[in-house]
């Protein structure tokens, strides 16, 4: 598998009133294309500013980026200026947002929003964009999309607007889209449309998808590779196999058996995890989830671990597993 | 055992320029005391306006409501404010249903001073400590606003609060749906730890199906504004036997990828209808791949099939 996009080494801080807040701390990945890869995690732990800095989406100031690269298609994005930036956007990369409630233009008619993209990347007149559209909300299972394209979005349903946004997003074909909690806000039964639209999309048009989300079980049906993050860093890596199989980082263990499983009995109690993620004003100078670990050991506290590699997929950074612990045992 | 709580054909329509708003249409239950009634249902099918029409939030369009053999709903105010020591209430939104310009210790004590309870402040201050801790937070946390608690913290305090009367039943509308996935599992095992020394009984309601069937001793399936189907838990998620709930639990995404892309699911087509002027007959006919004539033209009653078992639909033998 070709690789799509290779994230190296990416910081990301934002300034603020009361200092700099480290977001993103050395974030390194691939992507190959038509993969998919799944971002998990707490809210506030990274996740969205990774995604969002791909697009470049992201404020500056306060945002910037402090260090690393971000290869698309071999070309670095960090480097790329505004207007670089604006023929990449909704062309080869897009993205789909939370709220289908507050990310389309209240004040539009759906079939112009659409239409926007296509004029805009393709050079069509606003008749054909409105003919794409209609073709495109066709296919993403949006009925009679002759009569929509003319309406308001007070008018679709939660679940009708996430399959706009998600036809603005594929409206060029990129070769990614970034979804980020893409069925957060919509009900389970939804939920299972717009997963089964996209996992079908992904099948016709073969592109790759960066799904951020914080439901494993959305995790499981669709990642083929997952990233676990905490406070800013990666804390896991590996195949969807590898993560359900077999977690090794303390973190990931305890997130999958803090929701409860079809199989668990009553009287069995749900693992929390104690107390909050720590404050990104003031990184820890160790491990960022020493302070809720079952196992901190002493050099936990003084010094960050690196990663160890557990097979050619499978990545984890904690002291743990580190060859010296494991050679103590 | 006696049920606690004796709910027979609560309604609560909401009038709308366009006609009667059919919020909650007719639903009857019974809640045993010290057990848990899961509710769950897409947003919109009424959960909570059921949950908050059972302790008289919201005025009843009809229906009876027991609790120890008296009709909450015939009560007059002063009786309900002496009733209301026994019902209370944590909300969903930890952020709204805090008020921020309070201390946690007022907050706390607010019930205690509307039922006139603590005798003079010192009182007043170690029965708050008392709850604070109860809930895992401590003396410090007393004198704080609302702002300076994380989420899962503040539903503490939500909770030290509806605790504060030593109620007998307490209506939980989503109270974890605004948190993190980690804090969830610490509010849920929080409000099991209480549930088993101190007897409460709990209304649950939920739109997050496994949270539900893990936390409920009975499972009650809604779909606009009426029950389709209630049963045991596990009865319910092993067994389920209203169209409905079959397709909503095979919506439910399994946080393992072996079984998850395995699975076949039942995919519902569109949303949920309006339910503003419904028409007669089955609530689910538009969306349901079994309907007959008869789902069109009449309601379907919400009957025993097996012991503790209720469902709703015409056709609960033919599919099964």
């Amino acid at each position: 598998m070709s690789k799509l996009l290779e994230v190296k080494n990416l910081e990301i801080s934002f300034q603020t009133f009361f200092g700099e807040v480290e977001a993103v701390r050395d974030v390194s990945f691939t992507l190959g294309e038509k993969e998919t890869l799944a971002i998990v995690g707490e809210s506030g732990c990274g996740k969205t500013v990774t995604a969002s800095s791909i697009i470049k989406l992201l404020p500056q100031p306060p945002a910037f980026y402090k260090g690393g690269q971000i290869l698309f298609e071999g070309e670095d994005l960090v480097t790329k200026t505004e207007k670089e930036m604006q023929k990449i956007r909704g062309q080869k990369i897009s993205m789909v947002f939370q709220d289908p409630m507050t990310s389309l233009n209240p004040t539009m008619k759906v079939g112009k929003q659409i239409a926007e993209g296509i004029m805009k990347h393709q050079n069509m007149s606003y008749d054909e964009a409105k003919k794409r559209a209609i073709e495109i909300l066709d296919m993403v299972a949006v009925p009679e999309p002759e009569k929509r394209i003319n309406q308001y979005p007070h008018e679709f349903s939660g679940g009708m607007r996430q399959r706009v946004m998600i036809a603005i997003a594929m409206v060029s074909n990129p070769k990614l889209l970034i979804a980020d909690e893409p069925t957060t806000a919509l009900d389970v039964t939804v939920q299972a449309q717009i997963m089964d639209l996209m996992k079908r999309l992904k099948d016709n048009l073969n592109t790759a998808i960066i799904l951020i989300t914080h439901d494993l079980g959305v995790v499981a049906d669709m990642a083929d590779d997952i990233i676990v993050m905490y406070a800013g860093q990666i804390v896991e890596e590996g195949t969807a196999n590898d993560i359900f199989d077999n977690p090794i980082h303390p973190y990931t263990k305890k997130l999958l058996y803090s929701v409860p499983r079809p199989d668990m009995k009553k009287d069995e109690r749900l693992h929390s995890i104690e107390g909050s993620p720590p404050d990104l004003y003031i990184p820890p100078k160790g491990c960022s989830f020493f302070d809720r670990c079952d196992y901190a050991m002493n050099i936990c506290r003084e010094n960050n671990p690196q990663f160890t590699k557990h097979s050619d997929t499978h990545m984890s950074r904690c002291w743990l597993n580190q060859k010296q612990a494991k050679e103590g045992n | 055992m006696e049920p606690i709580i004796r709910a027979k054909n609560i309604k609560k329509y909401f009038k709308v320029p366009s006609g009667n708003l059919l919020a909650v249409d007719d639903i009857s239950f019974d809640i045993f005391e010290g057990e848990t009634l899961g509710l769950v249902g897409e947003s919109g099918c009424g959960k909570s306006t059921a949950g908050r029409t059972v302790i008289r939030l919201y005025e009843p369009t009809g229906g009876e409501l027991f609790f120890k053999d008296k009709d909450v709903f015939k009560m007059n105010k002063r009786e309900l404010h002496d009733v209301r020591k026994d019902f209370q209430m944590i909300f969903q939104d930890p952020y709204a249903s805090l008020n921020p310009r309070m201390t946690v210790l007022d907050i706390v004590a607010e019930p205690l001073d509307v039922h006139g309870i603590p005798a003079n402040s010192k009182e007043r201050y170690e029965r708050v400590i008392q709850l604070l801790d109860r809930v895992g937070l401590s003396e410090e946390h007393a004198m704080r606003f609302p702002h300076e608690f994380s989420g899962g913290q503040r539903q503490r305090v939500g909770i030290a609060r509806s605790l504060a009367t030593e109620p007998k039943f307490i209506v939980c509308d989503e109270p974890i749906s605004a948190l993190d996935v980690s804090i969830q599992a610490q509010v849920v095992n929080l409000l099991q730890d209480l549930q088993d020394e101190m007897g409460l009984t709990y209304l649950f309601i939920a739109h997050d199906l496994s949270m539900v069937r893990y936390i409920s001793d009975r499972v009650a399936v809604m779909y606009l504004g009426k029950f389709m189907e209630l049963a045991e838990s596990e009865e319910l998620y092993n067994n389920p036997m209203h169209p409905y709930t079959k397709a909503l639990l095979s919506a439910i995404p399994v946080p393992d990828p072996a079984i998850q892309r395995a699975r076949k699911r039942i995919m519902l087509e569109g949303d949920v209808p309006s339910p503003i002027n419904v028409k007669p007959g089955c609530r689910f006919v538009e969306r349901c791949s079994y309907a007959k004539d008869i789902c069109r033209s009449e309601s379907p009653e919400f009957k025993e099939y097996s012991t503790g078992h209720f469902v709703a639909c015409h056709l609960t033998e033919e599919i099964n």
